[in-house]
């Protein structure tokens, strides 16, 4: 058998091989991965609204959020919406809930942060563990966006508008509120133009 | 994202070498002198701005859209191999001084985990098009900037008396992590 | 005259000290450095780099008399891949708190010199038996150092090993020793150790 038509026949044979096993293993192991993904998803929204029934899944102009909504009424119990943007070290994927008028926020969960560990991961470890006075999401529960979101060193917040920094993580605190700031009115621009 | 915080964040607040460790084989075989750091650096920096661009166009026109996104790992790893030997056949007819000087790393830039930590990254994070290129200059910009810090360095330590068990790989590591240290300054560049 | 064939315990006990893939062949050393910041995360990657090397060995000695010395490159990286995504898609089914913890670093053992080392050096050359040796005593020697390494740093860097509390409250954990600096400088002077020691056998 000519050089290289045997190169081309054992090659091409690998391939097809190697795909024959990877579609099957994909077939086993994908509904598994999207069964996590989901579950990822409804802890991280069950977190940060208010308690529902269900949530329905609504896409406005590329930006997908989620409608919390009870069995007996037409009325959203609270939005849910993933914001991102630069933190401290890299980049900071948060859920935000809000309250259907948009005035509000109903609570916050940080998804991914690479942040400084021991430092910056303040802002997500939980105050059961020695240093830190509170833990820094559930400030955001009750807080009004508008004009904006404020941050505070060193005090206690006077204004509905306003939260603490937590201390050795002031850069990724101040972090998460500006992307709150800078994206939270969007959405609420896109969600009130077609409600 | 910010094109320019784009690339600075790959070139140095998050050193593809210093921070995410890939490509430190390389980092360690080619560190000696600044001249093949430079050379290796930049033929890495051009197959890793191809690099990006071809996985991209192959990951979001071809196995997005026939849900065959399990072939990501073998297809990219393909191209890359392909993509190497090509660069490897252009050097040699453009530049035989320059072949000769890489030698054999420039094969090896196939197995640097930098090429394909990027496609894969690109992925990761979603990027457009103009993103996934401009990280892969960063990134191909950091690393040969961690390369020739490194060349340089140890061309000083040439000259120094290093104990024995140390000598090669013990203290460009020792090294390694303190330039690690010193990167880790940079952090807090890109929230502006 | 034919050579004697080596020994297989000796084909097996080499790849954990004499030619160590990470401190005496350095190769493998972006997993290496990357999840090692615990002892789980250690473990994790090199069974499954283990895992890809074994089943690419086997493969590849099996088909080492079909395919040609012209692709074989291509073809052996067809063949890990495919290994390693099958490794990588059972994590994040199966083990997805271990999978976000490996993240990226998973497909990367496509590119980690030892497996695609061993073929070249090993499994083209060798029966199926043999090879199966050499992959388990290549993958046992690289799971050793990373386990040791990811022990190291997560008992200075957050005090436990394998989440168990070592340390008491009076040890200030030393952070750096998860972060990447930590990892050079404990593989740095792991690799220092490893030649001294080497050279203490060699006088014996």
């Amino acid at each position: 058998m000519n050089k290289t038509t045997k190169m081309v026949i054992v090659l091409t044979v690998i391939t097809g091989l190697s795909g024959a096993i990877l579609s099957s293993w994909d077939s086993v192991t994908k509904p598994k991965i999207e069964y996590h993904k989901l579950q990822a998803l409804k802890a991280a929204i069950s977190d940060v609204l208010p308690s529902y029934d269900y949530y329905e899944e609504k896409d406005i102009d590329g930006k997908t959020i989620y409608i919390g909504k009870l069995n007996d009424s037409t009325q959203p119990t609270g939005i849910a919406f993933k914001v991102d943007g630069s933190g401290f070290q890299g980049n900071l994927s948060i859920m935000v809930g809000v309250d259907p008028s948009f005035t509000s926020i109903t609570g916050i969960k940080v998804l991914e942060q690479i942040e400084t560990p021991g430092l910056g991961t303040k802002i997500v470890e939980d105050p059961s563990n020695k240093t830190n006075p509170f833990w820094f999401p559930e400030q955001f529960v009750g807080v009004i966006f508008s004009p904006q979101i404020n941050v505070v060193k060193n005090s206690i917040p006077q204004n509905s508008n306003e939260i603490q920094a937590i201390s050795g993580a002031t850069i990724s605190s101040k972090a998460v509120v500006r992307i709150l700031n800078e994206d939270i009115v969007t959405i609420k621009e896109l969600y009130q133009s077609v409600n | 994202m910010n094109l320019l915080l784009l690339f600075i964040s790959a070139a140095i607040v998050n050193n593809f070498v210093l921070t995410y460790f890939l490509g430190i084989c390389p980092f360690v075989g080619v560190s000696k002198r600044v001249s093949s750091a430079v050379s290796m650096g930049l033929a890495v920096m051009f197959v890793m701005t191809i690099t990006a661009a071809v996985t991209w166009l192959i990951y979001h026109l071809l196995l997005v859209p026939y849900h065959i996104e399990i072939l990501e790992y073998v297809s990219f790893i393909l191209v890359i191999a392909s993509l190497v030997q090509l660069v490897e056949m252009f050097i040699k007819k453009v530049s035989k001084p320059l072949y000769d000087t890489l030698g054999i790393y420039l094969p090896l830039i196939t197995t640097n985990c930098a090429i394909l930590g990027l496609a894969l990254f690109s992925v990761l994070r979603d990027y457009s098009f103009v993103e996934s290129l401009v990280f892969g200059i960063g990134a191909g910009a950091g690393f040969t900037l961690a390369l020739v810090i490194m060349a340089g360095i140890r061309e000083e330590l040439e000259l120094s008396n290093i104990p024995k068990p140390f000598r090669g790989a013990g203290i460009t590591m020792i090294v390694a992590g303190s330039l690690a240290l010193a990167f880790m300054g940079f952090a807090g560049l890109i929230s502006m | 005259m034919a050579k004697t064939p080596t020994p297989l315990s000796k084909e097996f006990l080499k790849g954990l000290w004499n030619e160590n893939p990470i401190l005496r062949m350095l190769l493998g050393l972006c997993p290496t450095l990357a999840v090692t910041n615990s002892a789980i995360n250690g473990l994790s990657m090199g069974l499954a780099t283990t895992f890809a090397l074994l089943c690419s060995s086997i493969l590849i000695s099996l088909l080492r008399k079909i395919i040609p010395s012209q692709v074989r490159i291509a073809g052996y990286i067809v063949i890990i891949a495919t290994f390693v995504t099958v490794a990588d898609k059972f994590l994040a089914a199966y083990l997805p708190e271990i999978s976000k913890e490996l993240g990226p670093y998973v497909p990367l053992i496509v590119v980690n010199c030892i497996i695609l080392g061993r073929q070249e050096a090993f499994s083209s050359k060798n029966g199926v038996g043999r090879s199966i040796i050499d992959a388990l005593g290549m993958g046992s020697g690289f799971i050793l150092v990373l386990l040791v390494l990811g022990s190291i740093r997560e008992l200075f860097g957050s005090a436990t090993i394998f989440n168990l509390q070592i340390l008491g409250d009076w040890f200030n954990p030393w952070m750096i020793m998860i972060l990447p600096p930590g990892a050079f400088l404990t593989l740095g002077l792991l690799i220092g150790l490893g030649n001294w020691l080497n050279e203490r056998k060699v006088k014996i």
